[in-house]
This record gives structure tokens, C-alpha cells and sequence, in this order.
């Protein structure tokens, strides 16, 4: 099993926003932590981890609040999300999705008067621990976000490379993490002839994935996705679907969608939010055939929202 | 109601008053359309009138050579404006290279590591300064780097930087808040710092649209003559100069003065002058509306 990398990466990475020493960061940093091992708290490998399969760690939610300027978004979400199984959020417009996994990367402070309190612990350590690094944080929690929005003035390659390049990694090593993240979301074979074409000349669904191996390429363990799907057309919307099962083998992931039946094909187990408050928390089958509460029934029944 | 409006049309005849709505439409249609014409006449008026009265005095050895005036001529000049050229060139050139810069920072500032309420309280702080009388920022420029000492390239250039600097700041401004929310946050969630986020990606998307707005600062200070005369408009010599430290030939003044001459020739020569300078200003627009256009299929994506 191999160790969650680090939130709080000590000396090398302790620079001011203002020291350009990432440029000269040696290229690969030690891919253990100090201090825990996720072996010590995970739970029992669920049953599809097989072959190369990477465990990944659980994110805990507790007591999470996010506030935009004075009004209150979430209001004490309590949450288990389980390591590499996918897990849906779903839940009317406004009920907070969004704002929950913007939380667990860190995203969500970065809209002007945006804060949030809780934690959030990813196999123990604390996301919003004041000795955390936001850059590791969000090396660990990757995120893929609505509409594909790859970088215009990069080619396909440099935008699978950014978050390595950018960040101080260089040499040979870097191609080969580009190369691997295509492959896995299965866009090699229709860019491998054209890496130095720009990423915005490629198809929606196409720019997804982009995106995605984007996210992967920098090697996280968990990976939040805000309605990925919503801009994309059908058949795009499934290939992503099939990718996200794929991703499952080595990833913790969560996904926010609007659309229920995704909810269905994708998430081992789905959450339906309502006004800022988790109402259930169940296992996708049960959520959606036999919902414990009634708001749950009437929203998947589509008797509102 | 059918009754009393018997109109082959039923529902699709015009409802009353139409008529008066029509001319009323009209009326306006031709209004935005004539103010529309005169502007574009007053442009072309402009550039014709100056190029029709300073073409026949340019020549080769206009644009070459140094000013040649002597007693024996009552000081009317003989030779070219060369020296104001090169001295234009290199006030210019200096003040660009202190206000862009700057400017970009500035913007830059206000839209990325602001908060709301300062980069609005700055953005109304560059329109003051955008609206400052020139006239006025050279006399301040005079009473600090000209009193007490002389006229010098260095305050001259100082004074187009202060005319130049809102310019590109605002520009810059406008431009920066169209790179997509979404971009930065994508540069974020990958773990990276907010300056690299900035130089990695803001920058060249924003790009040309950053660069159009140093062009037309650029463009607007080639012209300033006012923060010039306190500046930079007394030479002691009026052979070429590209020494900063001493007061620099440079095409406004001289335009000026060669207009203020009582000769026909200098008036030839000032028309000149006027067409050099339009010229260059008309050349730095075309290619400001050509990174423009480039910028915003980039931000269209």
C-alpha cells in the first residue's frame, strides 16, 4: 500500500509565494509522509481493489460550515467518504454540492469572502490544519471541474504538463506521466499524432478528458468532479462515466451531478443534499430503490427539485 | 372593435400610431447614423488636410538630417528633424519602459491579489490621474526634477510615464478580468502557487489583449506636448542627442516652435512634422486593433 503524500511537506516546499525556488525544486519529491501511513485507519478494501489496483485514502467531513460573505452555505455537513469508491452527491440547485467538494480542496476559499470551518481528514490528517500546505492539499485532492476548461495557449501535451512543469518538475520523467495520463483516460490514441496541437481544438468530450489527465497526471488520490458531465453530449457523458469506473481502482472520488440516472450508473454511494444538509447517505442501490427519508424519496422520484 | 376597423389586414394591420412610431424610428436611425459620419469625417479631415500641407516638405532630408538655422537665413530652418525624431524615439522609449511595466503590475494587483474594495479605490485613483490636465503633470514634474536642476530627457520621460501609466493600467484591467474565472481556478486545483497561476497562465492568455494596451498608451504619449515644454523643450544644442541627461529634441516641441515661426518654410516644415507624427501614431493603432483582434479569439475559447 502505498502512503498518502504528505499535506504538510516541511522545508521544501515551505517557500513564499513570492520565491520562484519551485523552477529549481529537485523533479521528483518523496512520495512518503511523515509521520502516518494509511494502512493505520483505512478501512477493509473494498472488493473491486484487484490486480493494479492503489488503495487510496478516505476522506472524513465533520462539522463542515462554509459561509460566503455573511450567508451560510453548509451547515455542519457530517460525512464518510470511503476510499476508492465513487461517491455522488446529488441534491436541487443551491443545496450545496458544489460547495462541499470545493471545501475538501480548498477551492472554496478562493471566491472573495468565502470561508469555511470543520474538518476535513484525509485518512487522519486534517485538510484545513493550519500546518498544511493549500498546494500539497490540493496535489493530493485533485479536481475536475464543469466546463473543460483547458488552458488556451498550451498545446494538448503542455496542458497534461502544467501541473508537473509548473510546478518545478522537468526532464524525462514528466513526458512519461503525460504520456501514462493520456492513455488513461483513453484519449492516446486520438492525440498521440497531434500532442503540439492546442487543447481547445479538440471536441468537448474531448477537453474533458484532457482535463482530467490533467488532474491525474500529477498523481492525486482523491479526485473531485463538479458536474463533469453537464456541458458534454451523451456519448461523451459516457465515456467519462466509463473512465470514472476505471479511476476507481486508484482514486477516491466524488462527483457532483444533476442528473440522477448518472448518479445511478456511476456512484457506489450517493448523498442527497438539501438547504446546506446531507439528508442521506446511502449505498446508490438503496438511495435511489428504498430511500429512508422522504425527502429523499420525493427528490429521486422527481416530485421536486 | 372588428367593426369599426375594417382593414382587409384583421390582426396584422398596423396598430394606430404606428406611423408616428415609424418617423420617430426613423428620425433616430439618421441621428446615430450622421454622428456616426462626422466622426469618421473629422478623423479623415484631420489626416488628409496634414498630409495634403506636410507632404510636399518631407523629404529624405527631412527625416535625416539635423536642423540647420544660421543668421544669414533669420534662423529659419534649412535642414530636417531628425534629432526630434531620435529624441522622440528615446523620450518614448523611456517612458514605456517605466510606465507598461508598471501598469501591468498595477493591473495585475487590482485583479488578482486585491481584495474588491482596494482594487475599485485604485481603479477610480487611475481614472483621476487618466483625467489629470497634462499641463499639469508637467509643471509637477518641473517642480520636482526641473527646478534646481535643468530640463532634462529623464524628466521628460518621467512625465510621459505618469501620462502613460493609467492608460495601460486600465486597459490592462479590462482585459485581465476576461481571462476566464475558470482558468485560474484550474491553475489552482493543480497545486500551483497564485504567481505561477499569474506569469504561467493569466499572462499569455491575456497577452494580446495586454499588448494593444501598451500600444495605444504608447500611441496617446507620442503626441503629449504639454508635460514636454516644462520637460524637455529648451536644447542646447540642436544636434543629435540620445544623451537623456540633457534636454531632448522631440517632434511635439518642435512642431511647435517650428509653427510659431514668422517663415512659410518653417510653417511647410511644421506641417511635416505633424504628418511624421501622425504617421506613427496611425501605424501603433492598426497594430494595436491587430493584437486586439488576435487576443479576443484567444479569449473566445
Amino acid at each position: 500500500m502505498e502512503p498518502v503524500r504528505s499535506l504538510s511537506e516541511p522545508e521544501a516546499r515551505s517557500h513564499t509565494p513570492a520565491d520562484p525556488a519551485p523552477m529549481t525544486e529537485p523533479s521528483s519529491e518523496p512520495p512518503a509522509g511523515p509521520g502516518f501511513d494509511i494502512g493505520a485507519t483505512a478501512t477493509a478494501r473494498p472488493d473491486h481493489l484487484v490486480g493494479g489496483a492503489r488503495q487510496a485514502p478516505a476522506v472524513d467531513i465533520t462539522g463542515l460550515r462554509a459561509f460566503y460573505g455573511r450567508s451560510e452555505a453548509l451547515h455542519g455537513i457530517d460525512l464518510h467518504i470511503a476510499a476508492n469508491e465513487v461517491t455522488a452527491l446529488i441534491g436541487p440547485s443551491g443545496s450545496g454540492k458544489s460547495t462541499v467538494v470545493r471545501c475538501i480542496n480548498r477551492m472554496h476559499e478562493e471566491i472573495p469572502n468565502a470561508r469555511a470551518e470543520g474538518t476535513i481528514t484525509l485518512d487522519g490528517v486534517n485538510v484545513y490544519d493550519s500546518a498544511t500546505d493549500i498546494t500539497a492539499v490540493r496535489r493530493v485532492i485533485g479536481m475536475v471541474f464543469q466546463k473543460p476548461n483547458p488552458f488556451p495557449t498550451m498545446s494538448i501535451f503542455d496542458n497534461v504538463a502544467a501541473g508537473l512543469r509548473l510546478s518545478g518538475q522537468r526532464g524525462p520523467a514528466v513526458k512519461d506521466k503525460v504520456h501514462a495520463a493520456l492513455r488513461s483516460v483513453g484519449l492516446w490514441e486520438e492525440v498521440k499524432d497531434r500532442l503540439n496541437a492546442p487543447g481547445v481544438g479538440l471536441s468537448g468530450g474531448q477537453q474533458q478528458r484532457l482535463c482530467i489527465a490533467r488532474t491525474i497526471a500529477i498523481e492525486p488520490q482523491v479526485i473531485l468532479m463538479d458536474e463533469p458531465c453537464s456541458a458534454l453530449d451523451p456519448i461523451a457523458t459516457l465515456k467519462i462515466e466509463e473512465l470514472i469506473a476505471e479511476l476507481r481502482d486508484q482514486y477516491t472520488i466524488v462527483i457532483v451531478t444533476h442528473n440522477m440516472q448518472q448518479a445511478a450508473r456511476v456512484a457506489d454511494s450517493t448523498v442527497f443534499l438539501m438547504d446546506g444538509a446531507v439528508v442521506e447517505h446511502s449505498p446508490t442501490t438503496e438511495l435511489f430503490t428504498r430511500p429512508r427519508d422522504e425527502r429523499t424519496e420525493r427528490y429521486v422520484t422527481g416530485k421536486f427539485g | 372593435m372588428a367593426l369599426e376597423n375594417p382593414s382587409p389586414l384583421g390582426l396584422l394591420a398596423p396598430v394606430p400610431g404606428s406611423a408616428r412610431r415609424r418617423a420617430v424610428n426613423r428620425a433616430v436611425e439618421i441621428a446615430c447614423t450622421l454622428a456616426a459620419v462626422l466622426a469618421v469625417a473629422v478623423l479623415l479631415l484631420v489626416v488628409i488636410s496634414v498630409f495634403i500641407k506636410g507632404a510636399p516638405a518631407i523629404s529624405w532630408k527631412f527625416l535625416t538630417s539635423n536642423p540647420q538655422t544660421s543668421t544669414l537665413n533669420f534662423g529659419v530652418n534649412s535642414g530636417g528633424i531628425a534629432n526630434s525624431i531620435v529624441g522622440s524615439a528615446i523620450l518614448i522609449g523611456l517612458a514605456s519602459a517605466m510606465a507598461v511595466p508598471v501598469g501591468i503590475l498595477v493591473a495585475i494587483y487590482t485583479s488578482e491579489f486585491a481584495g474588491p474594495r482596494s482594487s475599485s479605490g485604485i481603479r477610480f485613483a487611475l481614472d483621476v490621474l487618466n483625467g489629470v490636465p497634462t499641463i499639469v503633470t508637467g509643471v509637477f514634474v518641473y517642480g520636482v526634477l526641473v527646478v534646481g536642476a535643468h530640463q532634462s530627457g529623464w524628466a521628460g520621460a518621467i512625465a510621459l510615464a505618469i501620462v502613460e501609466l493609467p492608460i495601460v493600467a486600465r486597459s490592462s484591467q479590462e482585459v485581465l478580468v476576461l481571462v476566464p474565472r475558470t482558468l485560474h481556478e484550474a491553475g489552482l486545483a493543480l497545486g500551483l502557487k497564485r504567481w505561477r497561476v499569474v506569469v504561467s497562465i493569466v499572462l499569455p492568455t491575456a497577452l494580446g489583449g495586454l499588448i494593444t494596451g501598451a500600444v495605444l498608451g504608447v500611441a496617446r504619449v507620442a503626441g503629449e506636448t504639454a508635460p514636454l515644454i516644462f520637460t524637455s523643450s529648451i536644447f542646447s544644442n540642436l544636434g543629435l542627442t540620445t544623451n537623456p541627461a540633457q534636454a531632448m529634441p522631440n517632434i511635439p516641441v518642435t512642431l511647435f516652435s517650428l509653427s510659431e515661426s514668422a517663415s512659410p518654410q518653417d510653417h511647410a516644415q511644421a506641417w511635416a512634422s505633424a504628418l511624421v507624427l501622425i504617421a506613427f501614431v496611425l501605424i501603433l493603432s492598426i497594430l494595436a486593433r491587430a493584437f486586439h483582434a488576435r487576443s479576443m479569439a484567444k479569449l473566445s475559447h
